[in-house]
């Protein structure tokens, strides 16, 4: 953590599956990236198994999975299981989309750590990132307006 | 006349100067924005016949048709004593968008219409491995069988959706739809496989591929090739049916998807018109005259916003545009080649929903239906208010939706006036203000090359994702407002809820069971065809694939024929013609 306070948090957006509506995906990136944060997308159509490379190539803080097919039970089960064997179990993994009420209980037991869903602000997202990652005051460094 | 519109001119700087003026000092929240008033110096120089005419003629501001054929349903309801919504000049159209796990779900699911007097052919939604071209055992397909639609690998499982077709319902009495891009070719050539089988003539076939690529680079992402090797497919299937089934619908371009996605109205508009361009130079470039297959163009919508009087103002301006590019650009003569057709109109999409206190989204799909029908469309509030719910329409919020439409036609009676705002100094304006900015985005994409350039260099794709930012900007910022959501939401307000009782009819345990009952019948089909057969088939494909000049359509039905799977064709065609690596949004 200490050292976290000079780098910027890196958040991996991520589109699993084989869903194409990604514009929900590109405007977090967009707003986390304009909020001071390291973003790296990874576009469509990626399997549990690219994400959680990804996420363990590109040493990020936070996993955000943008999904809107009604798939995310399955997808976040495989994709938190690849985590805990990759040694990256402890990365904070957000879930945004279209995601039922009664489904947000069953992917916070998974591990999910918050659930997003329609009419979220892009600075609650943010600031619940620097919250859990302890940098609620200060907020990352070279953030921009 | 110029007379009048000094006197015009001078009594509005008067009107500006004193009473207007004092009201906008007394009450400091307005501005002059909100105090718009539209007059004859708005619209100088004005020539109705020019910009609107009358409704079915050049250049089809006022309408597509003479008459939008809904306008008879008030009429018709009192006759048939119920409201019933009879399909156009009597015949069978495609029903709703539908489609379920396996094949038979969706067999059963049209049966089940049927028998209770349904008409309609199928209007097949596709699950995802489909659209994007893989078969149900892939890897990549794996929890995503059956679940947005149905799954289709072979032509087996076109013979089993289509098994209660039958008799005088049979492929030469129904229109069919289909709501797939990339693969379209591979499912034009199932359609036209099945009617040889039956020995039904191809060029009785009805239907409508949604066959629009170019939108998928830019939105709803189900593309599989690179924009020019998906234009040569494009290509293939507009010879094709053109030559060989004439009442198929070649395309069904959509601005909807692209407004969904974010794009502002003009961009929209200017991005359809792109496309639509790239299309029809297809068509001329593959040495056909556009009259001979613009007719078979249509549109399935542009989408909407809440802003119901803009709205009105882009289906108009739409219309305008599309007529003038195929007259002026194109040379058509054929005045079936200049109108939009479109399967619904101006009405709102998902992205205009609420999650918060949700039935509010049925007032907001009426103002969309409402627009539509003011600018020559049909009443079809949509979508259904549980939509951001996320568990699938519930039977409630369809029947609220359906009655929703019969109200604004049977009782409101909106849909007896043809383009009411004709002449409007305010809509005329809003109209051209909405095209010339149309017109001006499209030239733009014209001077980078095209339609195919814009999405190559990933223009049009980075415009839309930016807009889509800004408009949640905008919502953050309370400059867009969104009741329940940004404004209105404090402790005095009663978060209301809805229970959705009626399920839609589809099992989900059947959605579950999907994926595996799919997987085992497609091992068997590849046990019972003759391999060498397809092998053989497969190697062709790839030869005809490199030769750019081939039409691969009709060796395509070949293949579906000896029970090729889709996703070894696209497999194939994937090696010839590599795949679309998207551009990055930064």
């Amino acid at each position: 953590m200490e050292t976290r306070e000079k780098a910027k948090i890196r958040v991996l957006i991520a589109k699993p599956g084989l869903d194409g509506h990604d514009q929900g995906a590109k405007v977090i990136a967009y707003g986390l990236k304009d909020a001071g944060f390291e973003v790296i997308y990874t576009g469509l159509r990626r399997t549990p198994e690219d994400i959680a490379n990804a996420a363990l190539d590109e040493d990020v803080d936070v996993i955000g999975l943008s999904i809107l097919s009604g798939a995310h039970l399955s997808i976040v089960r495989r994709l938190m299981g690849l985590l805990e064997e990759k040694g990256i179990g402890d990365k904070l993994v957000l879930v945004g989309g279209i995601v039922p009420e009664e489904d947000i209980p069953k992917l916070k037991e998974m591990g999910v750590a918050e659930v997003f869903v329609s009419g979220t602000y892009i600075t609650q997202v943010a600031d619940y990132i620097k919250e859990k990652l302890g940098l609620k005051d200060e907020g990352p460094e070279n953030a921009q307006p | 006349m110029s007379e009048d519109l000094e006197r015009i001119k001078e009594a509005r700087r008067a009107w500006e100067e004193g009473p207007l003026a004092k009201t906008l000092k007394k009450f400091p929240y307005l501005n002059a924005e909100s105090a718009r008033f539209y007059s004859p110096d708005d619209l100088e120089g004005f020539d109705f016949l020019e910009k609107v005419g009358f409704p079915g003629t050049y250049p089809y501001t006022a309408g597509t048709f003479p008459v939008e054929p809904m306008a008879g349903l008030a009429r018709l309801a009192s006759m048939a004593g119920k409201g019933e919504i009879p399909g156009a000049g009597g015949q069978t159209r495609a029903a709703i968008y539908s489609g379920y796990g396996t094949p038979e779900d969706t067999r059963d699911y049209y049966k089940g219409l049927l028998q209770q007097g349904g008409r309609g052919g199928p209007n097949l939604a596709f699950d995802l491995p489909t659209q994007c071209g893989y078969d149900s055992d892939d890897p990549l397909a794996e929890g995503e069988v059956g679940k947005v639609g149905v799954c289709v690998d072979t032509l087996a499982d076109f013979e089993i959706i289509y098994e209660p077709y039958r008799g005088d319902l049979d492929l030469d009495n129904i229109a069919s739809n289909f709501t797939i891009n990339a693969p379209a070719n591979v499912i034009i050539a199932m359609y036209a496989a099945l009617a040889e089988k039956r020995g039904i003539p191809l060029e009785k076939l009805r239907a409508t591929p949604q066959n629009d690529i170019l939108k998928e680079y830019i939105a709803r992402g189900t593309y599989i090739f690179p924009p020019k090797h998906a234009l040569r497919m494009f290509r293939d299937s507009l010879v094709f049916l053109t030559r060989n089934l004439p009442n198929v619908n070649i395309t069904s371009i959509g601005g909807y998807h692209i407004r969904e996605a974010g794009a502002t109205r003009e961009q929209d508009l200017a991005f359809s018109m792109a496309n639509a361009i790239a299309y029809l130079q297809v068509g001329v470039d593959a040495g056909l005259h556009v009259d001979e297959f613009a007719p078979r163009f249509t549109f399935n919508a542009f989408g909407g916003s809440m802003e119901l009087l803009k709205e009105v103002a882009f289906q108009r301006a739409a219309r305008r545009m599309y007529a003038r590019i195929l007259k002026e650009r194109f040379g058509a003569r054929d005045p079936r080649s200049m109108r939009i057709r479109q399967a619904i109109g101006a009405h709102i999409g998902p992205s205009s929903t609420t999650l918060q206190r949700p039935l509010n989204n049925l007032t907001r799909a009426v103002i969309g239906a409402v627009a539509s029908v003011l600018s020559g469309g049909r009443p079809l509030p949509f979508p259904p208010y549980d939509e951001p719910l996320g568990l699938g329409w519930s039977m409630e919020a369809l029947q609220l939706a359906q009655d929703a439409g019969r109200i604004i036609a049977c009782e409101a009676r909106l849909l007896e006036y043809t383009d009411p705002f004709a002449g409007s100094y305010c809509m005329e304006s809003l109209t051209d203000e909405i095209e010339n900015a149309a017109w001006e985005e499209l030239e733009k994409i014209e001077k980078m090359g095209g339609a195919v350039a814009a999405i190559e260099n990933g223009y049009m794709q980075r415009e839309v994702s930016r807009s889509a930012y800004e408009r949640q900007r905008a919502m953050e910022r309370g400059e867009r407002l969104v009741v329940g959501v940004n404004c209105f939401t404090g402790e005095n307000e009663l978060e209301v809820t809805t229970n959705r009782l009626v399920a839609n009819p589809y099992d989900p345990e059947k959605r579950e069971r999907a994926e595996e009952k799919q997987k085992a019948r497609l091992a068997e089909i590849k046990r019972e065809r003759d391999d060498r057969e397809v092998a053989r088939l497969l190697r062709e494909l790839e030869g005809l694939a490199r030769k750019e000049e081939e039409n691969l359509l009709p060796h395509l039905v070949d293949c579906v024929k000896a029970y090729v799977t889709e996703g070894e064709i696209c497999g194939v065609l994937r090696q010839v013609f590599g795949e679309y690596k998207a551009v990055s949004p930064f």
